[in-house]
């Protein structure tokens, strides 16, 4: 085997990239023994070694450009709550990216992402001026100086067609619970989260800076979104750039107006239901509880918890990327949340992030279980009961 | 003395029920017809205790036989002036009434043995007549490093004179040219300035402590309290107490390590040459003295490697983590790759491992042993190793390599302090030529009493740590002048005023005692004839267990006495199940182990009589030969474990002992006995619960092998 020479150059640009704490891995594995991909089959599961991608860093070596190394990483976080030495795994796998990023080495398929974002300003190749078209014939208040909450929803409930009715529910909900808020509309951007992920640091900067622009300019203090990762660039990048705001997530809202009793849930039994925790609710954002308050009190609603959850919670691959990339079935995270959630005894899956609903859908249908199992959005049961 | 014994039997902690103290009493009064003999229920009561000692205060007794509780328990209530008064502390609660079936035959006749034992232990001690002489209580330190300057002013500040060698001309050691240590302060970042200068200072501004420098140990003659140190050069003989020898450590020779070009190619430089060109102010490559901007370090440079040092020195990855923060320094810039198999960074030195790491070193985990260093192309160095951790070799140019080489003791191949010792004029080692002499229980402890060891000539270390070396050695050496002036042993058997006695006339210099002794007590005539230096003793009598003419004895330890006690023993003439063993223990480790038996009330048979020896190594062949003859069955050793990591006080008692075992064969083949009549277990105290199935186990042996042919004889 011819002996690889390090290049030291190359990891002092890894570095520069945002990766850190590269360094500060003392190659224990414990990183790879935690990550998802040991729980599948398949290439990307034999290629990203998140131990060894951090090694070829260290020592600016090549071989974990591919879509199946670097880019499987879906930023899950499992990994960095392990970490003995505190390494900001995730940092660094971005930081390798965005080296990459620079010269225009990333999978081709996120290549179109990023021309829709630039172009459009969303993820999803839909027109910008579509972007409030999940309304259909429900009301939705316009935010105004006077509104409470600007609620911000994901470009993916703007332009899915399924994910839409997160966005509905979520108003409806939050129209129940008597909340004020009120949507801007076309001009909004991509938060960018994940993008920002894949690695293009400038097109997030572009994003961000536009809906800080927008936001700041129509006064908004607090903003209620729909997805988790909205949830998260917004609360812990945007501050960086000038967005600092209240933000929470709707279940959020939603948990603590029915404590107060502003929310009141009745109608058809919800039955035995599961919650799959969302990485950027839970592991990234610590929020297990106000999703769960809201299951709890749906009527006629048993909560069965899944082997894996909380901050245990099995990543549902959509994340870091991943959901604009292909995964070939019987390789996917979200089939084990499937078998998981059947094993439950639970009839219907919930979750709170319209990434997950993505996923979890999908293997459902491959693995063909819709008679044993539903798989639902939180608002929209909430929604459906109010 | 005329022994006045009285004999104190307590009926307390259950030893009333379990025992017929009725029974026991007559076989004192008939057997002994004691001056006293009293059955209390509890003699470590006020009242119990104020019996004993009206008695002794009155002068009707001067020997006490207590039957009652372990020895090993209330010492401070059944205590008496060692030079006047005999106390024998027979155990009828743990090593009967704890671990026996109450009320039984058996129960009673154990308790009856136990007791004549006591008696005849009693009978046969003498009062000591401790060994005093006139002494010198100066500490002499070895060594003017870290260890040795600290054990210099330790010792004179606690108003010891000291008498400092250091062979180099200016005192520090390998400290004075080292250019900054490794953080020993929390956050463990920053590396600190050596402060060495202020122990030279405070050392040579003591009035207490005479300084040597150039100067060497021609030779030492003597024992504690009297040793005689020649200088060289006419440096003179001065007396001593005791010794420190600090003499630390030497690189290992990096001209070994073939594989990595030292000595071939000029900028492989070892560990030791870095950092005294740190010192001198700047790192450069030897071969063009230009700065190197990639400087690599290998770590296990010989060491971990079966062919060079099969240990680990400790220090080494410290050192090069240090060493790259001196490469970072001196340009922010320059690279540094760490090739190691294992990163060690013991205490709070993890903290610093992550502050290099997070700075930027490169690690890279391989076999350093398999490292080929050869001539670079782009720079002046190439290193190929495997990287273990991508499973694919790498190739690294460097300007300058780095040898972690590790330490081996100053002691090696140079005995430095020259004893004048029949045994040889070095400190016998234990493994990789450290002068050790119990790595686990007894640091700085060596095989020569009175001498003790202190920093990276006993074990490789930091230079914090060989600085509380120097501390602990020190207040070793001060007990030991203490003790000696007192004609008391030093640990294990710290206190002991008795000593060994020879009865030279019968002596047949045959040389067993000289050569068997482990800490080197005995010098010898032209003849052979044993020269004992008694303060040199720690009285273990392997001397006594090793003398077929049986002529070593002492005041409270002896032959006789542990044979007398043997024949004490009542042997049943018929052997319907109540065969009979004797069991000889160290007291040590065994004696305990056994307490503890009883303490966890856990049962075994009634046939063992116990008698705790100072030493496995104590024990002389004709204890076997008298117990036989005598009738009984079998006789169990429990001694410490042996070999590498032995644990016996004594060094090699219990291995000693194994071997006499071994030889006996002879002996029973004269007396037509089974060698299987003989057990030697190595039982250290936690092995206690093995107790009662080896006596199971051995009793059954027994029973096939049918009762000893001498019985009734």
């Amino acid at each position: 085997m011819e002996a690889r020479i390090p290049f030291l150059e190359v990891s002092d640009a890894i570095i520069y990239s945002g990766a850190e704490t590269l360094y500060w891995c003392m190659q224990c594995g414990l990183c790879t023994g935690t990550c998802p991909y040991r729980l599948v089959p398949g290439p990307a599961s034999e290629e990203f070694n998140i131990r060894l991608v951090q090694h070829l860093g260290q020592l600016g070596l090549e071989g974990f450009e591919s879509e199946n190394c670097l880019f499987a990483c879906t930023t899950c976080r499992a990994c960095v709550d392990v970490c003995p030495r505190g390494v900001e795994i995730i940092n660094n796998v971005v930081g390798m990216r965005r080296m990459l990023a620079e010269v225009g080495t990333i999978p081709p398929s996120l290549k179109t992402i990023a021309g829709s974002l630039h172009s459009q300003g969303n993820p999803w190749s839909g027109p910008r001026d579509q972007r409030t078209a999940w309304i259909k014939d429900v009301e939705i208040p316009t935010f105004s100086e006077q509104t409470e909450y600007f609620l911000f929803v994901c470009c993916t409930s703007c332009f899915d067609a399924r994910s839409q009715n997160i966005a509905r529910s979520v108003a409806k909900a939050l129209t129940a619970a008597g909340i004020s808020f009120g949507i801007i509309g076309n001009e909004e951007s991509c938060c960018g989260e994940t993008i920002r992920k894949v690695g293009d640091e400038q097109l997030f900067q572009n994003l961000a800076q536009a809906n800080i622009q927008l936001y700041n300019g129509k006064g908004v203090k607090k903003i209620i979104v729909t997805s988790p990762h909205c949830l998260y660039t917004f609360k812990n990048e945007y501050p960086e750039f000038g967005g600092e705001w209240e933000v929470f997530h709707y279940s959020e809202i939603l948990a603590s107006a029915l404590s107060e009793g502003k929310l009141k849930l009745s109608g058809s039994n919800a039955g035995a239901v599961t919650f799959h925790d969302p990485c950027y609710l839970g592991r990234h954002t610590k929020l297990y509880d106000p999703p769960r308050e809201l299951l709890r009190n749906l009527p006629g609603a048993e909560l069965m918890e899944l082997a894996r959850t909380k901050n245990k919670s099995v990543c549902c691959q959509g994340g870091g990327g991943r959901v604009w990339m292909e995964t070939a079935a019987g390789e996917r995270f979200a089939e084990l949340r499937i078998h998981e959630a059947v094993a439950s005894g639970a009839k219907t899956l919930v979750t709170a992030c319209p990434y997950c609903i993505t996923m979890l859908e999908d293997s459902l249908k491959v693995l063909g279980k819709q008679d044993e199992l539903a798989v639902k959005e939180l608002s929209e049961l909430v929604a459906e009961r109010t | 003395m005329d022994q006045k014994i009285g004999v104190y039997i307590c009926s307390g902690c259950g030893i009333g029920e379990s025992i017929d103290l009725d029974a026991l009493s007559a076989v004192a009064d008939e057997e002994f017809q004691p001056a006293k003999r009293v059955v209390h229920p509890a003699f470590c009561g006020e009242e119990g205790a104020g019996l004993i000692r009206s008695d002794v205060d009155a002068g009707d007794i001067n020997t006490v036989v207590v039957a009652a509780c372990s020895g090993r328990v209330k010492t401070d209530v059944f205590v008496f002036d060692p030079m006047t008064t005999i106390l024998e502390r027979v155990n009828i609660r743990e090593h009967v009434a704890w671990c026996q079936p109450a009320g039984e035959d058996d129960t009673r006749m154990l308790a009856e043995d136990y007791l004549r034992m006591g008696i005849i232990r009693a009978q046969k001690t003498k009062l000591p007549a401790p060994y005093q002489e006139e002494i010198d209580k100066t500490i002499l330190v070895v060594g003017g490093g870290a260890a040795g300057l600290q054990a210099a002013n330790d010792a004179a500040a606690a108003g010891y004179s000291v008498l400092l060698v250091e062979k180099e001309p200016e005192m520090g050691g390998h400290m004075a040219k080292w250019n900054k240590s490794s953080p020993t302060k929390p956050p463990y970042q920053e590396l600190e300035e050596i402060t060495i200068n202020e122990l030279i200072d405070q050392a040579k501004a003591d009035e207490r402590i005479t300084i040597f420098t150039s100067a060497t140990i021609e030779k030492i003659a003597g024992a504690p309290g009297m040793f005689d140190v020649t200088l060289n050069n006419g440096g003179g003989t001065h007396r001593v107490g005791a010794i420190v020898l600090a003499a630390g450590w030497k690189p290992y020779d990096a001209t070994k390590l073939e594989r990595f070009s030292y000595g071939t190619l000029p900028d492989v430089i070892t560990s030791v040459q870095m950092e005294e060109m740190a010192k001198a102010g700047k790192i450069t490559c030897p071969s063009d003295g230009s700065e190197p901007s990639v400087v690599a370090f290998i770590q296990c440079a010989g060491s971990r490697d079966a062919d060079h040092l099969p240990y680990c020195s400790a220090v080494c990855c410290r050192a090069s983590l240090k060493q790259s923060v001196y490469v970072k320094e001196q340009n922010p810039e320059n690279k540094v790759f760490i090739f190691y198999k294992d990163i060690r960074t013991p205490e709070q030195s993890e903290e610093f491992y992550k502050k290099v790491q997070k700075d930027g070193t490169v690690f890279i985990k391989t076999d350093t042993a398999q490292i080929a260093i050869g001539q670079g192309s782009e720079r002046k160095l190439s290193i190929e190793a495997v990287d273990q951790l991508m499973g694919e070799p790498v190739l690294v140019e460097a300007d300058l390599v780095v040898l972690a080489v590790g330490m081996q003791p100053a002691v090696l191949d140079d005995p430095i302090l020259n004893l004048q010792y029949r045994q040889g004029p070095a400190l016998p080692e234990l493994k990789y030529g450290f002068p050790d002499s119990h790595f686990i229980c007894f640091p700085y402890e060596t095989r020569r009493t009175g001498i003790y060891t202190a920093g990276c000539v006993r074990q490789p270390m930091m230079s914090s740590r060989a600085g509380s070396d120097g501390t602990g050695a020190a207040l070793k050496a001060i007990q030991a002048v203490e003790l000696t002036a007192k004609g008391k042993a030093v640990h294990p058997r710290a206190g002991d005023v008795s000593y060994p006695e020879l009865f030279l006339q019968r002596c047949t210099q045959c040389k067993r005692c000289t050569e068997e002794c482990p800490f080197g007590m005995y010098n010898e005539d032209e003849k052979g004839t044993p020269l004992p230096h008694p303060t040199r003793c720690r009285r273990c009598a392997i001397c006594m267990g090793s003398c077929p003419e049986r002529i070593i004895s002492f005041s409270n330890y002896s032959v006789d006495m542990i044979g007398s006690m043997i024949k004490g023993i009542n042997v049943p003439d018929e052997y319907e199940e109540k065969p009979r063993i004797v069991g000889l223990i160290c007291e040590n480790d065994s004696y305990p182990g056994l307490d503890m038996v009883g303490l966890r009330k856990l049962q075994y048979a009634p046939w063992v009589r116990f008698i705790p020896l100072r030493c496995l190594g104590s024990v002389n062949l004709v204890w076997i030969a008298d117990a036989l003859s005598k009738g009984i069955d079998g006789i169990l050793l429990f001694g410490c474990r042996y070999g590498d990591d032995y644990q016996c006080h004594f060094v090699h008692g219990s291995e000693l002992a194994n071997t006499r075992m071994t030889k006996i064969q002879e002996t029973l083949d004269r007396l037509m006995l089974e060698s299987d009549r003989i057990r030697l277990e190595q039982m250290a105290i936690d092995d206690y619960e093995k107790i009662p199935k080896i006596i199971e186990e051995f009793t059954a042996r027994l029973q096939e092998l049918g009762p000893n042919p001498y019985k009734g004889f």
